[in-house]
Formats: structure tokens, sequence, C-alpha cells
């Protein structure tokens, strides 16, 4: 009998097991609710596997860019609109995987471990997304492109904030073109370019060979450097646009002269180029606040002295991210500090009052960055021609990006070092040929409009 | 026994009772307002179920004259729950689940009658041992299958499934057999009963209910010989047994294949597990509502996979409300074990606490992928008559060995144990 009451104990055995089994379900429960209750299978929120239900997209000045009415989501009114922010908004299927309505659903669908999404259910405000982002001055960099492809971003390089982000080819969610999938003409349209492309960098990159220039030698602002057009290593050629003749570090960075920067890189080796290049963010996985950016790439071979000096003038294989580049440019221009561009003002259920915290991605020496900064104004004062840019007192650095059986991609990057204009920009136009010109003149809209507005 | 005995003629559950009883008038008003128009049915159903507790406790406290009703007060809080879901749905669901409770509450005090005397639950144990095989046999050839098992049958309108039914015998027949004489024979009448059980239900492809008999069997077993070594035997040729049949029947392993990777395979075997995770995962700690949830639309979301509807709707924090109840139920069996007469109620209401907790992971844990879906009902609270009596039926052995009853004259295994014990 006192045997049989002892083995009762057993079920405290049974009970503690089954406790084990219940935290497990509760430790469960707290690290993967909010994917949970964001899956595609949610009929509370999506249709068929089509967002339907989440809250407000808006704009930075209240634009309401994606909503939902009457189970279903509904775009803005100007077909403009719809394409210039496609790819910050997203699309409601999540073919655009970084786009705000896949990337962040969970916010948009007001979630939060106590009230699950019940918030969302009965019209509560912490399900909507305000970004940073100007509708309008997309619109504008869109249109700007004419026909060409590629990207532009903006970023306040006080804040950290992306006021304009574009990626082409781009279509209209509310007239999705039937040959979306299959059309040559739509390669690569679910992709935002900005943040999960990767571009050949062309002249741009020798901003990352200055820096590290700057750092390694010392007398590199009063040295000579002689072009004869081209310039041989032992195992290749270097070849200039011009006959530069003998010229100073800064004409060589106005002139973007491959034979000066080609001597350069060789003179610092490829070891110290890398280790610049990686302080300022390459070869790393980086993320703008959340989203995850694809990796900018520099590995030039140190065996070969050619490589290594077309590496450090940004071509072989070296490629950049246009944010994380972007947040490059924000160091130069904030003495060092190159905040993370972030698309989002406000979200969550304290959202509006708690704000968000600017993220550093890329650390520079404030020196360095005080003396980039001063070529790149010299560069657009002496070489670009401030006509170009209009009132900015822009700092920037053009490149041409060969690739090999298509025309050139024309880039830009810069600055505004306006006190009352804070921002940077980085533009990419793909095939627009030799030149900076499409990059230059996409930039420079873009730009005026917030000088216009917000200056 | 010393606490037993005192007598505490004041209802002390009366606390506990107004706590519930508005809990459920809460329930009953999100329900009733849920619709434009007052449904009358479903205020004579709740207020009807309200008063059934009353009455029940207060008849209980007059006949007996105590205040030990912490079992049924859980019974009838997740029963409760399980009634505001099926009314949730419709009329018709929320009248079958009240006849449900009240067949079940019959259920409970018939058997905690018959039992009151363990000479009567001994005579009853061949009978209900070839009734119960009788019944599953009966199943096997009328069944019909219901969701890829063959545990249902029907008569007239109503369907019942055999197999819960058989879950109270199963006890009562185990623990009255090897109660009566630990003789060689006796364990193997019992094992051949539960062999064929277990056979039985594994015809039926009713693998979450077999597992379930296998569990209680062991339970069992261990309380009558305390023997680890044999169980650890008895698990292990279970286990080759179990590995022997899924290498000549794959398909039974094909039912599990989901099981761990329930989000690759979300639109086929993982598709009620997803369902759950997402839709209980919504609601959050406080719910989205009674009847504002989506799980209801999945396939018996009133049944098996009621834990996550009312996660849903109420709120994690009444669903894992629901799982630490049945906790309770089991610390209650140990504590009444302690107390009990004879080994007997201690067997039982072990084996009941067991069963109970063993068919509550089984499902819950089994909807939420902690482990294979074996499609069991959530007892007390699932929506089925069959599972109602059967909970309600084990529920009344634990009651028994804790109930203040008299010491029934000391029948013959007490007799022989104690001669033993004074041998040794």
């Amino acid at each position: 009998m006192k045997k049989t009451m002892k083995r009762a104990h057993i079920v405290y055995v049974l009970i503690a097991a089954f406790l084990c089994g219940v935290i497990f379900l509760g430790v469960e429960y707290a690290l993967n609710a909010p994917t949970w209750a964001t899956d595609r299978a949610n009929t509370h929120i999506f249709t068929r596997g089509i967002m339907t239900t989440a809250g407000k997209i808006l704009d930075r000045n209240g634009e309401i860019l994606a909503e939902t009415k009457n189970g279903k989501r509904v775009f803005s009114d100007s077909p403009g609109t719809r394409k210039a922010c496609l790819h910050i908004v997203g699309d409601t299927s999540g073919f655009i995987s970084t786009g705000t309505h896949s990337f962040y659903r969970s916010q948009l669908s007001g979630y939060n471990f106590f009230d699950g999404i019940y918030g969302l259910k009965h019209g509560g405000r912490e399900s909507n997304i305000t970004l940073n982002i100007d509708s309008e001055a997309n619109r504008i960099a869109f249109e700007s492109f004419g026909e060409y492809n590629g990207t532009i971003a903006v970023c306040n390089y006080k804040t950290g904030e992306l006021v304009c982000s574009v990626s082409k080819p781009t279509y209209d969610v509310n007239n999705v073109p039937e040959k979306l999938r299959t059309s040559p003409e739509y390669e690569g349209v679910f992709l935002d370019k900005a943040v999960s492309g990767i571009y050949t960098p062309g002249s741009i990159m020798k901003i990352v060979t200055a820096a590290c220039a700057l750092e390694n030698i010392p007398d590199i602002g009063s040295r000579k450097f002689e072009c004869k057009g081209e310039f041989s290593t032992s195992d290749g050629t270097i070849i200039c646009t011009d006959k530069h003749g003998t010229i100073s570090f800064q004409q060589a960075f106005n002139q973007s002269c491959n034979c000066a920067f080609g001597q350069i890189a060789l003179e610092l080796g490829a070891e110290k180029l890398t280790s610049t290049a990686e302080a300022l963010g390459f070869n790393r996985s980086l993320s703008a606040k959340e989203i995850p950016l694809v990796k900018s790439r520099f590995h030039p071979k140190a065996s070969s002295k050619a490589d290594t000096a077309w590496a450090g003038i940004g071509q072989s294989t070296t490629y950049v991210n246009p944010i994380h580049f972007l947040s490059v440019m924000n160091a130069i221009a904030n003495g060092g500090t190159g905040f993370s561009p972030d698309r989002i003002k406000t979200m969550g259920f304290a959202g509006e009052f708690v704000g968000r915290i600017p993220e550093t991605m890329v650390k520079m020496n404030p020196e360095t960055a005080a003396e980039l900064k001063t070529m790149l104004r010299n560069a657009v004062r002496d070489k670009y021609g401030d006509d170009r840019f209009p009132d900015l007192k822009m700092c920037g650095k053009t490149g041409t990006a060969e690739i090999e059986g298509k025309k050139s991609t024309s880039v830009f990057v810069g600055f505004s070092s306006r006190e009352d204009l804070p921002l940077a920009v980085i533009c990419f136009a793909e095939e627009a040929g030799w030149g900076s010109g499409a990059a230059t003149r996409i930039s420079n809209a873009v730009l005026q409009y917030f000088l216009k507005y917000y200056a | 026994m010393e606490k037993t005995q005192k007598t505490q003629p004041e209802f002390r559950q009366v606390t506990v009772m107004i706590l519930m009883s508005i809990f459920q008038l809460v329930c009953a008003v999100c329900v009733i307002s849920a619709e434009k128009t007052v449904n009358l049915h479903l205020v004579y159903i709740f207020s009807g179920f309200i008063a059934a507790e009353w009455l029940y406790m207060m008849f209980g406290v007059m006949i007996t004259g105590n205040d030990y009703f912490e079992l049924e007060a859980i019974a009838f809080f997740l029963s409760g729950i399980g009634l505001t879901v099926c009314a949730s749905f419709n009329e018709t669901f929320a009248i079958k689940q009240i006849i449900a409770i009240g067949l079940g509450l019959l259920t409970y005090i018939f058997i905690l009658l018959i039992i009151k005397d363990v000479r009567i639950a001994c005579a009853l144990r061949y009978p209900a041992a070839i009734l119960s095989v009788l019944l599953l046999i009966s199943n096997l050839i009328l069944a019909k299958t219901v969701n890829g098992t063959l545990n249902w049958i029907e008569i007239g309108p109503f369907s019942f499934q055999p197999s819960e039914l058989v879950k109270v015998a199963f006890i009562l027949v185990g623990a009255a057999s090897l109660d009566k004489l630990l003789s060689n024979i006796s364990i193997v009448k019992y094992i051949v009963y539960s062999l064929s059980c277990v056979g039985l239900l594994f015809l039926m492809r009713d693998f979450g209910t077999a597992l379930i008999f296998f569990f209680t069997f062991i339970l069992i077993a261990y309380m009558r010989s305390g023997d680890v070594k044999t169980i650890f035997l008895i698990c292990a040729v279970a286990l080759m047994g179990a590995v022997l049949i899924i290498s000549f029947k794959p398909y039974i392993a094909g039912r599990f294949e989901a099981y761990r990777h329930i989000w690759e395979m979300k639109n086929e075997g993982g598709y009620q597990q997803t369902r759950v995770l997402i839709y209980s995962s919504s609601g959050g700690l406080f719910g989205l509502g009674l009847g504002d949830g989506k799980l209801r639309n999945i396939f018996a979301s009133s049944t098996d996979l009621v834990f996550g509807l009312i996660c849903e709707e109420m709120g994690l924090i009444i669903g894992f409300a629901v799982l630490f109840s049945f906790a309770c139920i089991a610390i209650f069996a140990v504590k009444a074990a302690g107390y009990s007469a004879s080994a007997f109620y201690a067997i039982t209401a072990v084996s009941a606490a067991g069963m109970l907790l063993f068919q509550l992971s089984l499902n819950v844990f089994g909807i939420t992928d902690l482990l294979p879906l074996t499609g069991v009902t959530l007892p007390f609270v699932s929506r089925g008559g069959s599972s109602m009596i059967c909970s309600w039926g084990i529920l009344a052995y634990i009651r028994a060995a804790g109930a203040p009853f008299k010491l029934p004259p000391s029948d013959i295994s007490v007799n022989k144990r104690r001669k033993k014990d004074k041998a040794a």
C-alpha cells in the first residue's frame, strides 16, 4: 500500500515533463511568434499569399503610398509615384523582398507579442509605417532617368535619413505588364538595385584609393605624377583617358587620371588598399538598419601588378553596393561618421515618440574625411563646374564603369556642402555611355528639388 | 486519512465558483453579443450550464458534507471554455456540447458510485474488458473513415468514437485485475487485453489513441510492480515492434513525415500545424475576440485544433491556463492517491491523471509540432460527445481516490499484502 502511494510520485515526473514541454512551447512562441503571425498563409493579413490587410505606408510628408481599403491594397493615385516608389514600397506578393511590404510586414501587421495583430484588426495606428522617402523626389528622379535603367539614392548625412531611393527597371503595380517575367526589358525588375545591386564603380573608386594614399603616403599632396596616356607594368598596361602630362595628386583626382592612380595603387600595394577598403566596409556583410545589403567587393590579386592598378581605379573585380558607398560619402561629408541610410521614419507602437536611432555604417579618420571633402569640392569646382550643380556647393566625383559587351555605366557620387542641405547622393545610370553626363544630370535634378523645398 | 475525516460543512468553494461564473458570463456575453439578435437558445444553454455547476456544488456539499471540489471546478472551467468555443460556431454545436457535458457529469457520478466499493469494481472487470474489446471490434467492422482513421461509428444522427469509451474501461480493467491478484495469470490476462486494445486501435489507424492506451498500460504496470527494468524492457520491445510495423507499412511513417518540417510542407502535411502556429501567435496574449479568428475556418478547429483557436481568440494566457489546469488535476491525483483507501484507487487515480496528461500532450504538442500530429482530442475542451464523456469518466477515478468516502471493507489483496509485509 505504502509502496503504491510512493509510486504515485511518478505523476510528478510526468507533470515535470509536461511543464518542460509547455515551457519549450512558450519559448518557441516568444522567439517565433512575429514570424509565424506574419506568414503569408495568415489570412488576417494575406489573401492567397497577397498582402491585403496591413497598415498604411506614408512618405515623409504624409503622402499615402499604400493603404488597405475595403479589404484591398490601394496604392498612390499617380502612376509616376507608383513606379518611382515601387522598390521602396514593395509589391504585395513579396517578389521584391526588400520592399517595405515584404521586409517590414511584421511591423505593417502591427504585430506585437502582447496584442498579436489586434491593432490591425481594429484599425490601430501602430501598424502604419512612415518613410523618410520623399515620394515627389522619387518621382523626379524616376523621370530624370528617362529611358536609362539604374539606381539613385539620396541620404541626409547628418541624420542618416534616406530621402530618395529609386531603382529601374520598374513597373506599375496597378497595371502589371504581361511581359514582366519574360521580357529582357524587365530583367532585374524585382531587385532594389540600391540595396540588392552591385556595380563596377569606375572612377569613384579613386576616392577609396585616395583615402588609402592620404593615410599611407605622407607627402602625397606634394607628389607629381607623369601621365603619357598609358602606363605599363610588368604584366599589363593601364590606359588613361588622355595624356595628362605632369600633374599633382589633386589634379590627378580632378582629371581622374588612371596612370597616376594606377601608380599610387601600385605603390600602396594590394594589402594596404584592401585594408583601407575593408575599413570602409568592403567585403563585409552590412545592413542599412534592418535591411541587409549585398556585399561590396574588393579583391585585388596581390600577385598581379596590373590587377592591383586596375582595382585601384575601380575596374577589375571591384564592385560596390550603392547604399554602402552612399554611407562612405556620408562619412566624408559628416566628419568621418557615415550613418546607415535609413528609409524608416517611424513605425510600431511607440514609433512616433521613440523615433529611430541613427546607426553608423562606415567610420573614417576625420582628417582623411576632411581632406577628401576638400578634394571632392575642388573636383566639382575646377573640373565639372559648379554650373552643373547650381547653388549646391557640390562635392563629388564622377565615374564611368566599363562593362564588357555593354555601353558604359555613368556614375556620380557626391554631397552638398551647404549647411542647410546636408544631402549625399549616389547615382548609377546603366548604359548611359561614356562620360558622366547622365548621372550628374539626374543627381542635380533631385538635389535641386530638395534645395527648393527643404533648404 | 486524518485530513479527509475532518468535516468542513461551510461552502468555501464559493469564491472559486463566483470567479468562474463571472468568467463564464463574460464568455457568454461575448458569444451572444457577437450576433445582431440575441439568440435565446444560447442564453438558456449558458445559464443552464452555470446553474448546473452551482447545483452540483451545493448538492455535493450537502451530501458529502465537505468542500473538496477543486477537481470538478477545474473540469467545469475547461468544459465552459469548450462550450464557449462551440457556441461561437453555432447553436447546434452548443446544444450538442451542453448535452455532452450533462452526459459527462452523469457518467462521472455513475462511475463514482460504482467504484465506491472496490469489490464491485473488481467484479466489473471481466464484463468491462469483454465489452470494450467487442466495442473496438464492432468499431472496426462498422467504422466510417474520418480523416484517415476508422474510429467513428454512426448510429442515426449520432456518431461516436468507441475508443473514447474504452479508455474509461481500460483503467478500470487494469487497476482491478492487477489489484485483485498479482498472479501470473492475471498479468497475462491483462497483457492480452491491453495488446488486443492497442492492436485493434492500430488496425483502425488511430495511432494517437493506441499510444495513449500503451502509455496507460505502462503506467499501471509500473504502479503495480514498481519494477523500472521491466518497464524499460516493455518499452524497448514496443519500440522494436513499432520499427517493424513501420518498415512493413511505410504509409504509417508517411503520415508523420511533416513532423519538424511543417513550414516546408505548409500546404500539405504541415497544413494544420502551421495554421495553428500562425493564428495562435496572431492572437497575442489577450486574443482577437471570440468569433474574430481565422483558425475557425480550418478543418477540425473546434476539435483537435481547439487549443490554437483558444489562443487566437481568447489569448495565449487563457490557452496556457488550460494547460496548467491539467497540471493541477495531476497534482490533485497524486495527493488523492496519498489519501486513498486502497491501492486500487491509487492506481486508478495515477493512471487517469497520466492518461489525461498524456492525451493533452499529444494534442497540444502535436498541433504545435513539438510532437508528431496524431489527431487526438483535448480532454474536456474539444467539441464532441464521446471525448467529453470519456474525460469526465476518467476524472471520476481521480475523484474516487481522494473522495472522503467511508473506508471500504478491506479486500483480499490488502490483507494478503499485509501478511506479506509482516512476513518480510
